[in-house]
């Protein structure tokens, strides 16, 4: 009906077919991170577990540099509203 | 008994007003959305990062299912997704990449 191949009626279904995946986060403020979904909400709160999350720092300067900050963490609620990207791993 | 000439009918050419473009797409923006379902589109952040994807399908938030995609950033591919979401308070516009 939609011209998709993928079974796909409306974006909350790439997330649905996610759960229990690892997957890629783009979040505001320059931050990505990686986890295993376990909820989410219409919101796009997330649930997600054995999180690493990467912050890209930007360095002022006469040349601006940009630092890499990673951080893990077990169990991790991210409010929706800092969500710019969702991506799951690659269905073949 | 005025018999001075008419004026030139107001659709008479002239070199005044361009031609028309070659496609003229009537219609609301739901309907364009809907017709750009399926094809290659350019969906623009409010942070100015571009996606290039085919569009899956979307929703009354303007969240975004993309396959195939690339992310641009000033001109570079920054980033390939096989599917992406897009939260669609980032969405500043949906262009048309191929033709409708």
């Amino acid at each position: 009906m939609d011209g998709s191949s993928s079974g796909i009626q409306e974006p909350f279904d790439l997330i649905r077919l996610s759960l229990s995946e690892r997957v890629f986060v783009k979040l505001r403020g320059d931050r990505e991170m990686t986890g295993i979904l376990h909820a989410y909400d219409g919101h796009m709160n997330l649930i997600l577990s054995d999180v690493e999350e990467t912050i890209m720092i930007v360095n002022e300067g006469e040349q601006a540099t940009v630092s890499v900050a990673k951080r893990k963490m077990d169990m991790l609620f991210v409010r929706g509203d800092g969500v710019i990207l969702v991506s799951p791993p690659s269905r073949t | 008994m005025d018999e001075s000439p008419p004026p030139p009918p107001d659709d008479a050419p002239d070199t005044q007003t361009p031609p028309p473009p070659r496609t003229i797409h009537t219609g609301s923006p739901t309907d364009f959305l809907k017709g750009v379902v399926g094809k290659k589109v350019i969906v623009r952040l409010n942070s100015g990062v571009d996606y290039r994807g085919v569009l899956s399908c979307l929703d009354g938030y303007m969240n975004i299912a993309l396959e195939q995609t690339e992310e641009h950033v000033e001109g570079n591919v920054t980033n390939r997704y096989g599917d992406a979401f897009i939260r669609g308070n980032n969405v500043l516009y949906i262009s048309a990449a191929e033709e409708l």
